[in-house]
């Protein structure tokens, strides 16, 4: 864990260092320090104003945001992996990001100004896609008192099957627009603000202390439904908890960087190729890990093809699926989780 | 320790197809409780209310008068544990992981796992005998070793009831009675109730104390192996003929499904056979012969003897002498009348005494009056004589005109029209 805790905290200086204009990491940190209030170490040296301006305007929140984003997802994709007790579940299995997806697309098209609170009717309209999504889907696989996770999320995939078909409808007709639209959806971090930073990064606390407090029961839930309900587990209430907690992770994620691939579905598996599968591990080491990957991905997306920038979602597949199969060779065996149940 | 589970008027359907119907009945503290019954009688349906997973949508479960829905999920969680059919175990967690989760139910939110915890886990393995486990990961064990990490894992509950569904159905018959025996164990030691589903009943007069029979949802017999395991019972809830006996060694109450003549049996034989004597060894050539359908006498026979409870079972005519006396003159009469209706008679491998030497004037009264007679396993006939006259006897019927046959499969080709040699 302090491994990880020490990974992510390299992978954020060298996206403060690294970038169209290089900035030294010893200038990194004076000016990191400086800001600080009572601190001062600038005595002696002359750091641009400029330097500091792109670090701290422009680099700090984008790298803040790319550790809340990239934590969410892959905080989101252990809890769903475990609740379904399915290797395939991803943050956005249950629909959530195609909800998004229409929803943010629709503004786009629709061109609304409209904004509250300083955000644009894009993040807006895909935050409330996503939840709007997930209440449909939890209803459509309520039996009474009971959700079966299994209905849950075939439930979640019909709906998602139905909404990319109308967010591949809307983005046929995008006419100029199309760039926008195909450039949301392979999602990014580019002109991440500290607006977003603090709408984000308290979602993201608040998601995962939600979840990372039913650790235990998600534990027992491994074992099946019932086997966890032998134990004392009240299912249905931490079912609804922890669908709540990682749908909020997953949907402010989504809504402020798109769709972002990969992070959420690798790496869980990751962690639990490593270490095992307790959740009071696998939580806030997917949290760090997640966090680092995205940091480490989206500077590459900045540095390859300065000034211009990739996608973030190309390069986290790019290099993080060869390195998933070559741990999973390793490995050999896939036992250490169960088949869809 | 110990839970009274009281079950009052349970109805449960799936769909329009109703599961539990008005099932009542008590399990007092300490007892141990085996839950028989057919397939869809509703065992599991039934334990699947007591452990809280499924809603009855009607009647009461009590645990020691406390009304089961209102209890909160820890709570009950302290009160029983349920061992199921199977666990779904193909994840890395170790056995050790898989019993602590046994804790759950006493751990409060944000409370550690600590030295008393780890105790009892200890224990719990100790007593399971899985401690040699502990550090292995659950998915890599057999299905005997993982059904015992499970039971472990109800230990470390700490229950004062037990639930088992079908904890055996995937087991070779030596974890069957050594997860049964722990079952068994923590009944009597600790006094914890204990109630399984089971299918083999044979196995659950072993290891239970008190039976309840379901069929159609409802408790058909309850109490005592005597007063549940009957043939009548069994007949009623299975919808098979049965037999019951006392095991060899133990004593214990026994059943078994009864073959009756299948009726599709193409050789039918039609001639009608005497079979003399009974005992185990003569068993096959009572089962042969009935299923080729034959019409069969039996006699004489003492009234335990497995031949006479054939002959009641199938209701052949039989003539029954008290055991551990000579025949008198009446059932020595009416044995030759029998031999003398029948097309042919049979010596099966019958042990030979002082008893029942005598019976064998009659025979070769019969003999002479040319009626064929079939000895078989001539070879072995000492292994069986305890009068040390049987060969000499048997021998003299051979110069008569008997026919020695080497095994019960030689008979049947003799009484299978066409399938042999007829004699005479």
């Amino acid at each position: 864990m302090g491994g990880l805790v020490l990974l992510i905290l390299l992978a954020m200086v060298g996206a403060m260092v690294f970038g169209a204009v290089s900035i030294g990491w010893k200038n990194v940190f004076i000016i990191l320090i400086d800001t600080l209030p009572f601190a001062s170490l600038s005595a002696g040296i002359e750091i641009s104003p400029t330097h500091e301006d792109i670090l701290l305007q422009i680099r700090l929140p984008r790298v803040l945001l790319a550790a809340a984003v990239g934590s969410s997802l892959a905080v989101s994709g252990a809890v769903f992996q475990g609740l379904f007790r399915n290797p395939m579940a991803d943050p956005y299995v249950i629909g959530i990001s195609s909800g998004a997806a229409l929803g943010a697309v629709f503004a786009m098209l629709s061109g609304f100004s409209l904004a509250v609170g300083g955000f644009g009717a894009v993040p807006l309209f895909a935050f409330g896609g996503g939840i709007g999504t997930i209440l449909v889907v939890y209803n459509m696989a309520r039996v009474g008192q009971a959700v079966p996770v299994m209905t849950l999320l075939l439930a979640g995939i019909a709906a998602s099957a139905f909404l990319s078909a109308l967010v591949s409808l809307l983005t046929y007709f995008a006419g100029e627009k199309l760039h926008m639209v195909v450039f949301w959806m392979m999602g990014g971090l580019g002109g991440a603000t500290w607006q977003q930073v603090q709408v984000m990064v308290p979602y993201a606390l608040a998601g995962y202390i939600c979840v990372s407090l039913f650790s235990r029961e998600l534990n027992a839930m491994l074992l099946g439904e019932e086997t966890a309900s032998h134990l004392g587990v009240n299912t249905e209430r931490v079912k609804k908890i922890l669908l709540t907690g990682s749908s909020l992770l997953v949907a402010a994620a989504v809504s402020t960087s798109g769709i972002i691939g990969f992070v959420g579905l690798v790496v869980p598996h990751f962690v639990r190729l490593v270490a095992g599968p307790d959740h009071r591990f696998l939580l806030p080491a997917s949290a760090l890990l997640g966090g680092a990957l995205l940091i480490a991905t989206d500077t590459l997306a900045r540095v390859v093809i300065a000034p211009s920038e990739l996608p973030v979602g190309i390069i986290t597949s790019l290099i993080g699926a060869p390195i998933f199969v070559y741990l999973l060779k390793k490995r050999k065996q896939l036992r250490y989780f169960g088949g869809g149940g | 320790m110990g839970l009274n589970i009281e079950v009052h008027g349970l109805k449960l359907a799936y769909g329009a197809q109703p599961v539990l119907e008005d099932t009542t009945f008590t399990v007092e503290r300490g007892d141990s409780v085996a839950l028989l019954g057919a397939n869809g009688a509703g065992k599991s349906t039934l334990l699947r209310c007591i452990s809280r997973i499924l809603k009855p949508t009607a009647g009461h479960i009590l645990l020691d008068d406390q009304e089961i829905a209102r209890l909160d999920s820890k709570e009950a969680a302290r009160m029983m544990a349920v061992v199921p059919q199977e666990t779904a175990a193909d994840f890395d967690f170790s056995v050790e992981d898989i019993v602590m989760m046994g804790r759950f139910p006493y751990l409060k939110r944000f409370q550690k796992e600590d030295q008393d915890d780890r105790e009892i886990v200890r224990r719990s393995m100790e007593m399971t005998g899985v401690t040699h486990l502990a550090d292995r990961s659950i998915a890599t064990l057999s299905g005997g070793e993982k059904q015992r990490v499970v039971m472990a894992r109800a230990v470390c509950q700490q229950p004062q009831a037990l639930l088992l569904d079908e904890p055996t159905a995937n087991l070779d018959i030596g974890y069957q009675s050594m997860l049964l025996e722990l079952a068994a164990r923590l009944n009597r030691e600790q006094k914890v109730t204990v109630i399984a589903a089971i299918h083999d009943i044979n196995l659950a007069v072993h290891h239970f104390n008190r039976f309840i029979l379901l069929a159609g949802g409802r408790v058909m017999a309850a109490g005592r192996a005597e007063e549940v395991i009957t043939p009548e019972n069994i007949q009623k809830s299975y919808g098979v003929p049965a037999s019951t006996y006392r095991h060899p060694l133990h004593g214990v109450l026994q059943v078994s499904v009864v073959r009756g003549r299948n009726p599709d049996e193409k050789n039918n034989c039609g001639s009608e056979v005497h079979v003399i004597g009974g005992g185990e060894e003569a068993m096959p050539v009572f089962e042969m012969l009935n299923q080729s359908g034959c019409g069969l006498t039996v006699g004489p026979v003492s009234a335990q003897d497995s031949g006479c409870r054939f002959a009641h079972f199938h209701s052949l005519p039989v003539i029954i002498v008290p055991p551990f006396t000579s025949m008198n003159g009446a059932h020595r009469k009416e044995h030759l009348e029998q031999m003398r209706n029948a097309d042919l008679v049979v010596v099966p491998p019958i042990p030979f005494g002082e008893g029942n030497l005598p019976i064998f004037d009659e025979v070769r009264v019969i003999l002479k009056e040319g009626k064929p007679v079939y000895i078989i396993d001539l070879d072995g006939v000492e292994k069986r004589d305890y009068s040390g006259k049987a060969r000499s006897l048997l021998e003299q019927m051979i110069q008569e005109g008997a026919v020695v046959l080497k095994s019960v499969e030689d008979l049947k080709a003799v009484i299978t029209p066409g399938g042999g040699e007829q004699n005479e």
